[in-house]
């Protein structure tokens, strides 16, 4: 029975009947479910589950070589989250988290476009609790306005679903023509989840404003199963390369002057995700490859930064660069632990960033692309900068720190040694990872050349810091906003809207004014119950207004 | 002496990157690196190429602060 069960289904069962479930052990059922679940990628290949419904055949549950390394690292990083998150008694949260997390798995075995507009909605609908239980009014605003763009996207993806299967006939899974126009509205959509350029300010305006686990929940799965859909049906697709290249090189700035540190991991985990776009388009076995790699060791990775900054939020009450500083002395594992993770990120030989990225470096040089070689290259150099010195300088070192604090509870360091080790055994071992990948590629990361190119880059990088320290040219921490694409929707368009529908109210008022002016005056002439309550003229409210004109439209459209 | 633990502790690592720094590029000597692209290959552009694009990185995010830095309270109306 469990055999065609859609992994990450029973995450979700669980999650339901999760609030009776008394609260000691809660966690351990949890970890249970993501066992369960867990089971299904002992089941191989092909498809499981099919559904014939309203004449359309879902395909429900599938996997193949592109889905198992994703469902993998998809049960590790519930695993992971899990545990970090034992001490947190918050309901809400839990239940969000689990079905966040199987909505997420079971979005990877979809087959067809429409299941995979279930699963992709579905995990918008419960990763906004997860950034609600930030429990700020900021988080609140931050998940409303996520919700909103998480939406839409899902409804992008529902149209070209539509237009795809009304003009092919067809809404299975499977690579898609940019030109089509279908495939233009599904690219959007997964393109918004993917954080592209001007697409991504939902990323770093939600995820720094949920609670202290939640991040750690969100930054493992909604823009990885971007990633995947993308390989799924886009690989190949040259304006992906330009697309990630973009996205690779220009978070880095706005990374720089970020004072909150989680923000700042935000705007690293979106040059992350522009190394994994280049990689799907190139298209080759190689780089897809190098894209699975990357997004598995990134999950990691980025996770294990996420929550050493969750550890130091638990402990001081903030991430802001501004406020912190000095913690090794109070909280040295969970520095180690942060360094492992920025060591990683930064792609140190013998660390799992190492063995990712190269696939990726190495099939744009046998492809010949110089520039985007170099721009990924010069990149590499900034999440040195920001994920592999800023974070764990300004948090841990900087300058000394006046008022004692505990370090990490014991749950979070056990999470965040799970990952560490991870992190180092991918990087010292990283057959184990290539064996899974989606293509038998041959492929050795340690060559003296790669070795020592790479140490050369990042030493020197670091050398650099060091000398812009010593200079005092290095931007110091200041508590500011940094104004990123959601700044767009956030003050650009009220900025321009409001007043506008302000005019067109008042011009809509004071006609319904005048109207109702010359109403009472042909009433007022032709029957003498000027005051009488049957007939009194009232403008309508701005609400029954809209109601109206929206109505027309949809005649209009009807008509036409 | 609480000050000076991180200060010690900064000045052994300058130390120690400094010598490794000076090690990996005497050691682009000792063999011919390869690369996918023939000016990677130039001695030490690597390290070259690292450095420049860090401190770039840092100014140009420095100078970006003139144009994308608000106030903390920007959004909050």
């Amino acid at each position: 029975m469990m055999s065609n069960m859609i992994p990450g289904l029973v995450m979700i069962l669980f999650s339901i009947v999760l609030p009776v479930i008394p609260n000691y052990f809660r966690h351990p059922a949890m970890l249970l479910s993501v066992f369960l679940s867990s089971l299904s990628l002992f089941n191989g290949y092909g498809i499981f589950l099919e559904w014939d419904i309203l004449g359309l055949n879902l395909i429900l549950y599938q996997s193949d070589s592109l889905t198992f390394p994703f469902a993998i690292i998809f049960h590790i990083a519930a695993v992971l989250v899990i545990i970090f998150s034992w001490h947190n008694k918050n309901l809400m949260e839990q239940m969000a988290t689990l079905a966040y997390a199987g909505s997420a798995i079971g979005a990877l075995h979809a087959g067809d476009f429409f299941s995979l507009f279930i699963w992709w909605e579905a995990t918008a609908l419960t990763s906004v609790f997860i950034v609600f239980a930030g429990n700020t009014l900021a988080s609140r605003n931050a998940a409303m306005r996520y919700l909103i763009i998480q939406v839409s996207s899902g409804v992008l993806l529902l149209i070209g679903t539509c237009l795809m299967l009304y003009q092919t006939g067809n809404h299975n899974l499977a690579t898609l023509d940019l030109n089509s126009d279908f495939g233009k509205f599904i690219f959007i959509a997964f393109g918004i989840k993917a954080a592209f350029p001007l697409l991504n300010g939902w990323l770093q305006d939600s995820y720094p404003e949920s609670s202290v686990t939640g991040t750690v929940a969100l930054s493992a799965f909604t823009t990885k199963l971007a990633i995947y859909a993308l390989a799924r049906t886009f690989p190949g697709t040259d304006s992906l390369i330009w697309i990630g290249a973009i996205m690779t090189a220009f978070p880095v700035f706005f990374a720089v002057i970020e004072n909150d540190l989680r923000r700042v991991l935000s705007f690293s985990l979106n040059n992350q995700l522009g190394f994994m776009v280049v990689g799907i388009g190139i298209g080759t076995e190689l780089s897809l490859n190098g894209t699975v790699a990357h997004a598995f060791v990134h999950i990691i990775y980025k996770a294990l930064l996420f929550m050493s900054m969750g550890a130091v939020l638990y402990r001081t009450g903030t991430t802001k660069a501004s406020e912190l500083g000095g913690l090794y002395k109070y909280m040295p594992l969970t520095t180690i632990f942060c360094i492992v993770g920025a060591m990683s990120i930064s792609a140190f030989p013998l660390f799992s960033g190492f063995v990712a990225k190269s696939l990726i470096m190495s099939s744009l040089g046998g492809a010949g692309m110089v520039l985007i070689y170099f721009v990924l290259f010069f990149a590499s150099a900034g999440v040195l900068e920001h994920s592999g010195i800023k974070i764990p300088y300004f948090a841990f070192f900087a300058h000394e720190r006046k008022t004692r604090v505990k370090e990490a509870p014991l749950n979070m360091l056990i999470a965040m040694g799970i990952a560490a080790f991870l992190c180092i055994g991918i990087g010292v071992y990283p057959r184990y990872l290539y064996q899974i990948l989606p293509y038998a590629v041959e492929y050795q990361p340690y060559t003296l050349d790669h070795v020592i190119s790479q140490l050369q880059l990042l030493v020197f990088a670091i050398l650099a810091f060091l000398f812009l320290i010593k200079f005092k040219l290095y931007p110091s921490e200041i508590k500011s906003t940094v104004l990123n694409s959601d700044w767009f929707y956030r003050r650009m368009l009220p900025g321009i809207g409001r007043p506008f529908f302000k005019m067109v109210s008042n011009v809509i008022e004071k006609f319904y004014f005048n109207l109702a002016f010359v109403f009472n005056f042909l009433l007022g002439k032709s029957k003498k119950y000027n005051n009488s309550s049957f007939i009194k003229v009232t403008t309508p409210s701005f609400a029954t207004l809209i109601l109206i004109i929206v109505l027309f439209i949809m005649l209009l459209i009807a008509v036409i | 002496m609480k000050k000076n633990d991180l200060k010690k502790f900064g000045e052994i690592f300058t130390k120690y990157i400094l010598i490794i720094s000076i090690l990996l590029i005497l050691l682009d000597f000792t063999f011919h690196r390869h690369g996918y692209f023939s000016f990677e290959e130039i001695y030490g552009f690597p390290a070259f190429f690292g450095f420049i694009s860090f401190v770039f990185i840092v100014l140009v995010g420095k100078w970006l602060r003139k144009f994308l830095m608000r106030k903390e309270d920007y959004y909050d109306e």
